[in-house]
């Protein structure tokens, strides 16, 4: 059960998180160079509860192509399809609190651990109180103590945590991962890792991830799509109804841990 | 103004013993090999052709005291300073030419109408012994603070993009997730000003200030027009950079409320 391009006719539209049709992406010329194409003719869906790993080396789009879901990345041409909408439907900052990114660095702003997970722009609703926090703390596998840190002295993969926090405490349906580990050391890569999986299962969520960790791939499952200059080389199904199918040979290999050619790993 | 002294006109000698002043620097640069001769000749040229041009405007200007004069002389400084504010960007701006025109003259014009009518009370109001100088002086600091916080905003966006997209993926609109950028951009731009207003007298006389007494106003005199200045200076610059960086932000925000990184 997961992002295949062949569902059935009669399935439930309301089954699928994202459905993403010929989607292209180029940013205007600058001066007198050509448009410069980022996306070419994307399509994929994703159903509800279930992940896409996007793979693929440096500068293939996958970043944009991310963004191209809670629309902080305007599509050239094509369409994104939000919970059976097109995403252009949605007021933008109301799909984002639905669709939720999680950045490569973590972005921290001043002040405490607490101010950090209340920020949100005048009149948003929602439960920000002190009991929530913490049970959102705790749902990261942080502890509570640390709502009156100063956020910037957190580690790495504290900060990547409380991220995460942040975007919980939106309820969104959607996580956007873009590359949720690469900036971490390997023990906090693997306590990001384990808390993303944890929550896809528990809360459901739907999860959209770049990464270059075969772990997180491991533990999410779902599919993955393996992007090349913009262009989709390989969507393929982790689990579900093609389990049996041999799986494509460079994504063998990137679950092996072995690089993708042309691959700018990062650590 | 009260002259209090008669004024000392200037003879085309005198002007000539100034320029020895030139002769003394070239020397200087021939000596330590500086290489500059060529540009300093070049800028002496400049300087006493532009000045004279001007000077000859300026005197058929206020002999004649028309408003349309008056008002395309206004136009041509705007267009001016318009120009030296926008090529000081790093990246140029899509429709930063216009932005920084309308910046300019929005401020300019509210500045110059409370200073002109209100303040000073000239009449007519086109009297181009005023309005010129007092146009020149505002729109000569709106366009430096302008340039400067249209650099430093470009340079924030760019540097702090993530932070950006951060506020907006938690639900920040456009305008919102720009807003501390927009900040430290104005306080860059009215920071030289607010400094300027501490020393003001202390290390060096203002050039409106100076020139006054030199024309034989008195001290007591000249203090209060450069009180005037200073403080319609402050105001111009506020108003012109405000005006400047709002409208610049809102070029790299689209109505989706997204940044067009592309642009930076």
């Amino acid at each position: 059960m997961s992002a295949t391009s062949e569902l059935p006719l009669d399935h439930k539209v309301n089954d699928l998180v994202f459905e993403i049709d010929h989607l292209s992406l180029a940013y205007p010329s600058d001066r007198d160079r050509p448009a410069i194409k980022i996306l070419d003719n994307i399509s994929f869906r994703i159903q509800r509860g279930s992940a896409l790993t996007l793979v693929g080396p440096s500068g293939s789009g996958k970043s944009s192509l991310l963004r191209c879901l809670n629309r902080l990345v305007e599509p050239t041409s094509g369409t994104v399809r939000f919970d059976g909408y097109d995403v252009r439907s949605f007021d933008p900052r109301e799909l984002r609190c639905r669709v939720a990114l999680v950045m490569q660095t973590p972005v921290m702003f001043e002040g405490t651990v607490r101010d950090n997970l209340c920020i949100r722009p005048a009149g948003v609703k929602g439960d920000f109180s002190e009991q929530r926090l913490r049970t959102t703390l705790d749902e990261v596998g942080l502890d509570s103590t640390l709502l009156d840190r100063q956020a910037v002295t957190l580690s790495g993969g504290e900060k990547q945590r409380v991220a995460i926090a942040r975007a919980l405490l939106r309820d969104p349906q959607a996580l956007l991962l873009d590359e949720p580990t690469s900036a971490l050391d390997p023990p906090n890569a693997l306590l990001v890792i384990e808390t993303v999986s944890r929550l896809r299962a528990a809360r459901g969520l739907s999860i959209v991830a770049v990464t270059h960790q075969p772990d997180l791939v491991h533990r999410l499952g779902g599919s993955l799509l393996y992007l090349i200059k913009g262009r989709v080389e390989v969507l393929q199904s982790l689990d579900g109804p093609n389990t049996g199918a041999p799986l494509d040979a460079r994504l063998q290999a990137f679950l092996a841990g072995e690089l993708i050619p042309g691959e700018n790993h990062r650590t | 103004m009260s002259p209090t002294a008669p004024i000392l006109d200037l003879s085309d000698w005198q002007l000539a013993l100034a320029l020895l002043l030139v002769g003394a620097i070239v020397v200087v640069s021939m000596r330590q090999s500086l290489g500059l001769e060529r540009d300093l000749l070049l800028g002496t040229v400049r300087a006493i052709v532009q000045l004279y041009g001007v000077g000859l405007i300026l005197a058929a200007v206020f002999a004649a005291a028309r408003w349309y004069w008056v008002l395309l002389i206004l136009g041509v400084m705007i267009g001016v300073a318009t120009q030296a504010a926008v090529s000081r960007l790093g990246k140029p701006l899509p429709g930063g030419t216009w932005i920084a025109a309308m910046a300019l003259t929005v401020s300019t014009a509210v500045t110059l109408a409370y200073v002109i009518g209100v303040v000073v009370q000239v009449h007519p109001w086109y009297e181009p012994q005023y309005i010129i100088p007092i146009a020149g002086m505002i729109l000569g600091n709106s366009m430096t603070s302008a340039a400067l916080a249209g650099d430093r905003l470009q340079s924030d966006l760019r540097t702090r993009a993530d932070e950006i997209e951060a506020r907006l993926a938690l639900g920040f609109s456009g305008p919102e997730a720009v807003q501390p950028m927009v900040r430290a951009s104005l306080r860059a731009a009215m920071i030289p000003t607010v400094n300027g207003m501490m020393t003001i007298g202390l290390v060096q006389l203002p050039g409106m200030m100076t020139g006054q007494i030199l024309a034989g106003s008195s001290p007591l005199v000249a203090i209060r027009y450069q009180m005037v200045v200073v403080f319609m200076q402050g105001a111009a610059t506020a108003l012109g950079s405000l005006l400047f960086v709002r409208l610049a932000a809102g070029r790299y925000l689209s109505p989706a409320h997204q940044l067009q990184r592309y642009l930076l």
